[in-house]
Parts: C-alpha cells; structure tokens; sequence
C-alpha cells in the first residue's frame, strides 16, 4: 500500500516540480474520486490571465479556472446557473436581472457582490476585442449586494452566451478598479478571481499552477487538489508527453497524424467534443475589392473548383467535418440548406467565361495570390497549396505566399495587402460575438485582423444582421440566420472548408470529461480522477 | 559539367612565368591530367554530370508539374507515380526532377557569391594591410562570430521565403572562410620578388590585385570554391526543413522539410530527395577533392 502511494504520488506529480504536498492529498486519494492532480500540456502561451481584456484559447483555459462567469452552458447550448443562481430576462428584452449567490468569495476572501458584476461588465465592454458582444448593454443597476440588473438599449439575446465563463471572467472590483489600465493590469499576471482554483506559480513560457480554492462556492469541487499546466512549444514534445503519461490532457491540437497516434495509445481517451462554443471554421476569404475577386462568379467558380471533399477526406485524414456556411456545424443555428459547391470543374469554367476571364494562349486566365497563417500546416498551409493545385485547372495561377511569423501575415491581411487567404475564425457562440464581424459592412476596420477584411457589403446582410441581433424569438432569429446564410454562401466573399478539427485527450482514469459547448474553456471543477494514474 | 569547365578555366586565367614548369605545358591541361587521374575526383564528375543531366533532361522523359496533384496522398512507389506521391499527391519524382534544378542552381550561384564577397574582402584586406586589414577582418569576424545558419534563418525571415532571398541570404552568411584564406594567400604573396618586381615595373593596385597576385592565389579558392557549393545544398536544405523553403519552388529540401511530419506514413517522400541531396553533396565533394589534387603544384610532377 505505501508503494502504491508513492508510486502514485510520482505519477501525479509528471515532472512538475512539485514539494511538500499536504497529508490529507495522499489520504484522499487513495479513497479515489477527489484529490489529485492533473497535468495539462499546452502549445498555448497565454499573455497573461484575464480573460476580460483578452481573448483567445490561451488565456481562456485558465481564466475560466481562476474567475467564475454568470453563467455557464452544458453540452446543449442550455445555460446553467454559476454565479448566477438565476436570470431573467423582461418581456421587452431590455432587463437581465441576475441573482447572484450568496455564497461566493474571492480568492482573497472578499465577498462577490452585485458590484463586481457590474464592474466586470462595463470593464469588458470598454475593453475586449469582441465590441459587439455588449455593445447594448447601457448600465448595470446593482439595487442589493446580491442583484444586478442590466439594462440594455435594445433587446440582445447574444447576452446570455456573453455571460459564458470564457467571455465574461467577473473581476474584483476593489482589485481591478484602482484606476489602473485594466489591459495592463498587474494582477492580469496575479489574477484574483472566484473560480474553482486559483493561481498559486507562474512561471513565463514554462508552466503555471492552479490550485484548488477551498472555499469555492459549488460545495464539494472542485474535485481535484492541483493543475499543473506545462507550456510546451514543441508539439511533438508534447504528443511523446501525453503518450508516456507524464502529461494527463492536451486540449485544442488538431493534426490528424496526432490524433490518430493518440487514439493508439492504450491510456489516453481522445475527443472532438467540447468546442461547439468555440466554432472554429477554416476558410478561405476573398479581398472583395480587388479585382477579378469582385465579381461574386469568379468567387463561386473557385468554390466549384476546389474540392472540398478531398481536403477533408484526403488531406485531413477525415477527422475535420466539412462546412458549408458561416456558422459552425454544431450551432443550433447553423443552416445547411445553402449552396454546397460541389466540385464541378465545367461549372467553374463557366463561371469564369461569363465573367469575362478568357484563358490566354498557355490556358492562363488570371494570377493571384493566397496567404495563410504560418504554424498550422495541415489546415493552413496544405490547403493552400492544394488550393494552387486544384485552381490550375480551371486556368487560375496561384501564388502561394508564404508568411514567416504570425505578425507578417496578419498585417497584410488586416491592410488589405492580399487576394486570397486561408484563415481560421471563432464563432464564439453567438454569432453577434463571432459572426457578424466577419460580414458587418460597418466592420470593414483597416489595421484590424479578423474584422470584416473581406471588405464584403451587401445592405441586406446588414441588415438581416441588426435585426437578428435584436431578436427575442428564438424561431424569427433562426429564421433571420438562415437567411443570412444563405446569402453569404451566395454571395461567397468566403468559401467554407471544413470545422477545425481540435481534439482534446485525456488520460483513461480521469471522469466527468469537460465535453460541454465550451469544453476546456470552462471550469474544471467536476473533472476527478476515478483511478489515479499510476506509472 | 559546364560548372567544373569553367571553374577549370578560371585555373587556366594566365599563369605568370614563376610557377611554370620546365616542359610548357598549358596549366589547365595539366590540372585536368591530374584531375582524370584521381579516381575519386572522376567518380564525382560523372555523378554530378548525372544528376545535372537529370534536371535538364528529367522534364522532356517525365513531364510532371511538381507542384500539381497528381493522385492520392501518401501513394506508395508504383507504376503511375514511380516514386510515389507526397501529403498533398504530389508526383515524387517530378519532385526531385524539378526540386533538383533549383538546388543545384542556388548551390552554385550561392557558393559564386560566398567566393565574390570572400575574395573581394579577402583580396583588399590582404594585400592591403594596416587600417583596411583590421577594419575588413573585423567585419568578417562580426559574421564569423554569428551562428550561420541562425543567421540565414534572420535574413529569409526578414526578406520572405524566396528562392533568391534564400541564395542570397546563404552566399552572406558564409563568405568568411574564403575570405580568410584568400586573405592569407594574399598576404603570403605581396612581398614575394615577383610582385615587387611588377610594381616597380608600374603596375597599379587593380593591376597586382586582379593580374598578378588574384592568378597564384587562385587554387586553393577553387578548392573552396567548390566545396562552397556543398555547403551552400546543405544550406538550401536546412532552411527549407526548418520551414523557410520557398512554397512556389519545388527543391529537395523543400520536399524534406514538408514531408517531414508525415514520414511514418510516406518514407519515400523524404528518403528519395535525402538520397538526391547526398548524392549531390558527396559529388561536390568528390570534384572538389580531384580539383585540389589537380591544382596543387607540388603533385604535378608526381
């Protein structure tokens, strides 16, 4: 029994440095079902922790541990209640009343009250990438401790996915608003939030600790002592890890020969589940103003010539479901009755004909070029060569360009320097946080990346958009979406290739797997190791 | 084998009366004598003269665009694709075919610029002396000193992955050897009788430079010369494994480095082009092994 232990003590540790656990840590977890750690390995360097004024993957994973949301989702789209023991929302959209719990604290032991969750919210809204994500809400009324009410200028159901853990972190008011720079805040790298753990090390580019909160507001969680996540640049790295063992969950990678390697390794259980919330969409995009890629036919005829088909079967091993429009497959309110260009070679010729492309003596009809995001290269930079490949034959020369560093790409793009590109954008939920930036002609933003860069505009998308952004109905708003995308596809400033295909394993042992809407992007309090591991 | 001409004609350039032997024979003559007597340095010529007829030759006997899909990912050596097809179906072979004009061309024209930039610093500072000397060898130790291949890996990063930024960006980073040793052949040779002799006929600098002293230095630079083109293959290949390949060009490290991943699936997409590489790398070495014995004086008579 006391080898076992140790043995086990050896395992959870998986090379972190890690001294002088506690007593009651061995004791629990031999009884099975609490304690324990849990070491994550991860690509994914986040800036810093507060998901307030930042978005991405990286800071969402621990920003959802260390600050609790108003709400968070299960794997359905149903919100559930959080901080937020209960929501309502008035008949005429325009109030969302929370009732907080009574219960919670802050890692530093000051109570969470009404006045943080206004505070965080009018903080976000100044301060996050996503400016449409709270764009209606006007003020926050906090009438006790424990009630905050939201007062909105016109109804925006998006608000409910707004309050999700990764998008609305709540701060602590006597922390953050000390007239600091909230974006530059110190504590942004010492984060006191409300959430299941809290950060105890963090040690730039290498790891950072996540420690229980032992007083956390949900009795009983979270189950686990301690996540250690290991930052780990090599990706290969990180797989030869996560099959030995010595890291127990990666979360969002997204090769197929990673996969398939993970999915042979006999302890490790691997899952596409988990980013519905995130909906992630590889694409390729079109600059709408430049020409030949103005008129709408040579953009539909390189839809029809390239073959979706191959990219995801062949190229990605099958492991990427296809898309087909801007939202991603796994919304409720994704419409896949629009045009699905199915490869068709003549059909694209004719497009092209009629646009008045005519080939030329070598069957050259035009040049251009397409850029993609240097690092992913099975979704990115493969595509895009494929992409030169398939679009030859329709007499279209393409000029793969290729980016050295993120930086580089992102301002050609972002300054309308391209033709073409691969790209890869988050739905994040709803689509006025993710969606409508991509199509909005009110978003065309010069200098910045994942706006309307497309520079697409079509007034009736504007306004399908604000309607639908206002909508309380759920049917009238999928009805609006639908058409929306139908448009879109028509209109084809984007051609949709396939949904990113992350993955998130886990080592066999663990339970209560996070495959809700937002997966790893939302606190881990239930997850728990049913049998420790024991190498 | 138009490369090994020419660099032999430089050999040929006008011998002053000093080095010549007592029976007159043309030195480039007797160079290539020397020269078809290594074996090993013959072995070189010919695989070289193989590969570089495979280039040129290769597209009339295969026409293939090797950037173009041709079939299925990741189809093994068969009779439609006889060395199979790489991640995206790309044809292999048209691959090496075309992958191979491009490394050959930036060895050469990579390793032309080491030996202009090594041999004009190399040249000034030696012949020179005092404050040039200290100056340009100071400046040669600056990029001695940087790792080369770190620093290639700066310039393509700042100049974007083209095949001329990266010929470029690999004849900057390794000009310094040349440099050194022409320096020092220089330096060996401005004060011997001969070149006394010249200036106190008149000659200028550019004269003694270029006529008189550049021809008795030139052996061992074509030496060098040759073996920069080695270097410079090499080069070309690391970039392009480390992912700073041109896309646009097809090259054999371009097929490395993008294969690479994918290696347990397609060994052929990746062994095929290493073999090539190796085979050019150990080529070069070879001619340039039989080209030191060849211009080396003290072997002739042997």
């Amino acid at each position: 029994m006391k080898l076992t232990k140790r043995s086990f003590l050896a395992g959870a540790i998986g090379g972190a440095a890690l001294i002088g656990l506690p007593f009651e840590f061995t004791a629990r977890a031999a009884e099975g079902g609490a304690g324990g750690t849990l070491v994550i390995g991860s690509t994914q360097v986040p800036r810093h922790f507060n998901g307030a004024v930042q978005s991405g993957i990286a800071t969402a994973l621990p920003s959802t541990q260390i600050f609790a949301s108003p709400l968070r989702y299960d794997d359905n789209w149903n919100p559930q209640p959080y901080l937020a023991e209960s929501w309502d929302v008035s008949k005429d959209g325009l109030t969302v009343t929370l009732k907080l719990v009574k219960n919670a604290t802050f890692h530093d032991g000051k109570p969470v009250t009404s006045e943080d969750v206004a505070f965080s919210i009018m903080t976000i809204k100044a301060n996050h990438p996503f400016k449409t994500m709270l764009a209606a809400v006007e003020s926050v009324d906090t009438p006790d401790p424990h009630t905050a009410v939201i007062k909105l200028a016109h109804p925006h159901p998006a608000l409910l996915l707004a309050m999700s853990p990764a998008l609305m972190p709540i701060l602590p008011k006597h922390i953050y608003g000390d007239g600091q720079d909230v974006k530059s805040h110190p504590a942004n790298l010492k984060p006191i939030g409300s959430g299941p753990y809290r950060l105890t090390e963090y040690k730039q580019g290498d790891y950072y600790t996540l420690e229980k909160f032992d007083k956390f507001f949900i009795p009983g969680r979270p189950k686990l002592d301690k996540i250690v996540v290991r930052l780990i640049s090599d990706p290969n790295a990180l797989m030869v890890s996560a099959e030995r063992g010595d890291v127990h969950m990666v979360p969002y990678f997204t090769g197929v020969r990673d996969i398939e390697r993970l999915e042979k390794a006999p302890n490790v259980v691997v899952t596409d589940k988990g980013f519905a919330g995130i909906g992630a969409l590889n694409w390729l995009a079109f600059n709408t103003k430049k020409k030949p890629l103005d008129d709408a036919r040579v953009r539909q005829a390189i839809g029809y010539a390239a073959n979706r088909d191959f990219i995801v079967k062949k190229l990605m091993g099958g492991k990427a479901m296809p898309a087909t429009g801007p939202i991603a497959p796994g919304s409720p309110l994704e419409e896949k009755n629009v045009e699905q260009y199915k490869f068709d070679i003549a059909k694209a010729n004719k497009l092209l004909d009629e646009a008045g492309l005519k080939p030329d003596g070598n069957g050259v009809r035009t040049s251009l070029t397409i850029d993609y995001i240097p690092g992913n290269d099975e979704q990115q930079r493969n595509v895009a060569e494929y992409l030169r490949s398939a679009l030859k034959r329709v007499g279209i020369n393409l000029e793969v360009r290729a980016a050295p560093d993120f930086p580089t790409w992102a301002q050609r793009v972002a300054s309308f320097d391209f033709d073409m590109t691969m790209d890869t954008v988050f739905n994040w939920g709803d689509p006025v946080i993710g969606v409508d930036r991509t199509y909005l002609s009110s978003n065309i933003r010069k200098g910045i990346i994942w706006s309307n860069t497309q520079q697409y505009a079509n007034p009736k998308v504007d306004e399908i958009l604000g309607k639908a952004a206002q909508e309380s109905s759920p049917d009238k708003r999928k009805a609006l979406y639908s058409e929306f995308q139908k448009i879109v596809v028509e209109d084809a400033p984007i051609f949709y290739i396939n949904a990113t295909p992350y993955h998130t394993s886990f080592a066999k042992g663990l339970g209560n797997l996070p495959t809700t809407v937002w997966g790893v992007a939302s606190p881990l309090d239930e997850l728990y190791w049913v049998t420790p591991p024991k190498n | 084998m138009s490369t090994m001409e020419s660099r032999l004609a430089m050999a040929q350039k006008p011998v002053p009366a000093v080095t010549k032997v007592p029976k007159a024979v043309s030195p480039a003559r007797a160079a290539l004598r020397q020269f078809m007597k290594s074996p090993s340095g013959v072995a070189g010529a010919v695989l070289l003269l193989v590969l570089i007829a495979g280039t040129i030759f290769g597209p009339w006997l295969h026409p293939v665009d090797p950037l173009d899909i041709v079939g299925m990912p990741f189809a093994p050596p068969d009779a439609d694709a006889l060395f199979g097809t790489d991640y995206l179906g790309r044809d292999v072979l048209a691959g090496l075919i075309y992958g191979g004009r491009a490394t050959l061309t930036v060895g050469a024209v990579a390793a032309l610029i080491t030996i202009v930039i090594g041999v004009t610093v190399g040249a000034l500072a030696g012949f020179f002396g005092g404050w040039v000397d200290a100056l340009l060898v100071k400046i040669s130790e600056f990029f001695q000193v940087l790792p080369p291949l770190l620093f290639a890996m700066v310039l393509v990063t700042l100049f974007g992955p083209k095949l001329s930024t990266i010929t470029v960006a690999i004849g900057a980073v390794s000009w310094t050897s040349a440099a050194r040793l022409t320096r020092a052949e220089f330096m060996r040779l401005r004060d011997l009788d001969f070149i006394k002799a010249s200036r106190a006929a008149g000659a200028g600098n550019l004269h003694l430079i270029l006529r008189v002293v550049l021809p008795n230095a030139l052996p061992p630079i074509i030496v060098s010369a040759t073996l920069a083109i080695g270097t410079a293959i090499l080069f070309e290949g690391g970039l392009s494994f480390l992912g700073l390949g041109d896309p646009n060009t097809m090259s054999w490290g371009l097929m490395i480095g993008q294969n690479r991943n994918y290696v347990l699936d397609a060994w052929w997409a990746v062994t095929f082009p290493g073999a090539a590489i190796f085979l050019a790398v150990l080529a070069v070495s070879l001619v340039g092994d039989g080209v030191n014995d060849a211009v080396n004086p003290r072997l002739r008579r042997r």
